[in-house]
């Protein structure tokens, strides 16, 4: 364990000295994630402006789950995501073979090479817009936060286990930057009140492909609209994990480069 | 006039062969185009609960404004940004001061064969995807002025995306004043939104910038109607305005073109 600490805080060190030679592009990087990570809230703003909203759901409602999506990408970003791009560019170029030869786990080494301090930016948007968003929301009792507590970790786990998917995916499918927009895109679902999709898609949304578990459940159990029967959502979040591991695995088996 | 014409066609065609060999990076676009649709389908479902328009807009007209607007993006994509900072950053740049060709017309011409490959894998069928799956109604309101401000939006994005990519000549590293500028660029150009929903302030402010041009004018000229800031434009006229912002959007990039070219140093230049 104390290993692992160890090559995580030298591998912030190193990421963050690499971007202090580059500083108002790194500042530019932050400020950008900070904006990105806003567009889909200041778009909920304007819509909401207009009139129109969510059925059942008032403006800073909306806001608090676009902010748990954006705090739990916050987190998972820096730490987890950047495996898929470690994979997709060493894949590419023939160099994810130095990672099979150093000593640590192969699954954690492509992490910490990944880590991106810029990511952290998300963590700042999501805490302003998570702020704003509870400010208006009215003050969530301890239970609540005990359930958001527990779905929040839920919510990291699937960001996890969809990187693992990602990464592993471009074993074979090398160097395809697209991985990127299916996340956008199969993501998206979360960053709405899941009771705008059909029943049906609701419960695929919760309980098979568990993007709904992002944001929309941690969010809709820190406004006490749900009871402890949605922690029975953890049990598929850590089966997708698992299966996730399974899948990265057994990608790498079949990963070939000129080293054989 | 006519080797140009010739040589255009040939850097195209090899962009086109080149990109063929990856084309199910493309493909990915049938599954993340109908998906982000789908969330839209369902998002303005529930908002026009009870409605019949918003800031102008019926339902129908909401999908199809995505629809076209979606399909309008795949057509005019470009990279020409990340691919001349690229150039410039590494130093191959130097190969390109040397050809007796002007870069930004060699990238323009990889832009029409790369666009061209998007034409079959990404565009028809994606649209052919919203027909038959979504029931959104794409056919373009007045089909001569559609295709011609789709033309000139494929060429602001161009000129916009490759001033951008220009700042390369002045800045170390230029990577994170791109991505500022794309992401002010897309939502400015009303990709996330109709630029009717903005702020009466911000409209006036983006109707004379150069970003409604990319993708909310034709779209509105391919639904049939346009306005923003309160101001009401025939479709002749839209395009019109939307030709005269690319004439002035191409000679700003030639001239900055010019004044980067001065700038580059390089080894053996």
């Amino acid at each position: 364990m104390r290993g692992i600490v160890y090559c995580w805080a030298a591998v912030m060190r190193t990421k963050l000295a690499e971007q202090m030679a580059y500083r108002s592009h790194f500042a530019l990087s932050v400020l950008l994630l900070i904006v990105g990570d806003l567009v889909v809230p200041l778009v909920t703003l304007l819509v909401y402006r207009s009139g129109a909203s969510f059925p059942g759901w008032s403006l800073h409602e909306a806001l608090l789950i676009q902010a748990v999506f954006a705090l739990a990408k916050g987190i998972a970003f820096p730490f987890f995501f950047g495996m898929v791009g470690t994979t997709l560019s060493q894949v590419r170029e023939g160099t994810f073979d130095l990672l099979l030869l150093r000593p640590r786990p192969v699954m954690m080494m492509a992490m910490l090479t990944g880590f991106d301090p810029d990511d952290f930016g998300r963590l700042l948007s999501g805490s302003v817009l998570f702020g704003y968003a509870l400010s208006g929301a009215g003050g969530p009792s301890w239970q609540s936060w005990l359930q958001f507590g527990l779905l929040f970790l839920a919510s990291l786990t699937i960001l996890c286990a969809v990187s693992l998917f990602l990464s592993g995916m471009l074993f074979r499918w090398v160097g395809s930057s697209r991985v990127f927009d299916i996340f956008d895109a199969v993501t998206s679902f979360g960053m709405y009140p899941g009771t705008i999709f059909s029943k049906s898609l609701q419960n695929v949304l919760t309980y098979v492909l568990p993007i709904g578990l992002i944001a929309f459940v941690p969010a809709s159990a820190l406004l006490g609209r749900e009871g402890w029967g949605v922690l029975w959502a953890l049990v598929p979040a850590a089966a997708v994990l698992v299966l996730g591991a399974l899948y990265w695995n057994r990608m790498l088996r079949g990963y070939t480069s000129a080293g054989g | 006039m006519r080797r140009l014409a010739a040589a255009i066609r040939a850097i195209g065609f090899a962009t086109y062969k080149e990109w063929a060999a990856f084309r199910s990076h493309m493909a990915a676009s049938l599954l993340v185009g109908p998906v982000l649709f789908l969330v839209q389908v369902f998002i303005w479902q529930a908002m026009y609960e009870g409605k019949e328009t918003l800031n102008g807009l019926t339902y129908p007209q909401m999908l199809a404004y995505f629809g076209v607007a979606t399909l309008i993006h795949y057509i005019s994509f470009d990279f020409a940004d990340w691919n001349l900072q690229m150039l410039v950053r590494s130093g191959k740049f130097v190969t390109f001061a040397l050809r007796p060709l002007p870069h930004w017309l060699f990238a323009l011409a990889q832009k029409i064969g790369h666009r061209s490959l998007a034409l079959g894998i990404e565009v028809l069928p994606v649209m052919a995807l919203f027909i038959l799956a979504f029931g959104v109604n794409m056919k373009p309101a007045a089909p001569g002025w559609a295709v011609i401000s789709i033309l000139l939006s494929f060429l602001m994005n161009f000129f916009v995306n490759y001033c951008v990519g220009l700042t390369a000549f002045w800045l170390v590293r230029a990577e994170g004043v791109r991505r500022v500028f794309l992401l002010i660029k897309d939502v400015s150009a009303g990709v996330f939104l109709p630029l009717s929903f903005f702020p009466d302030v911000l409209q006036k402010l983006l109707f004379f910038l150069p970003f409604q041009f990319i993708t909310y004018l034709p779209t509105r000229v391919y639904i049939g109607s346009y306005e923003l800031t309160g101001i009401q434009l025939t479709l002749g006229q839209a395009v019109g305005l939307q030709a005269a912002a690319v004439t002035v959007a191409g000679a700003a990039t030639i001239a900055l073109y010019g004044a980067a070219l001065r700038r580059f140093t390089g080894v053996g230049v």
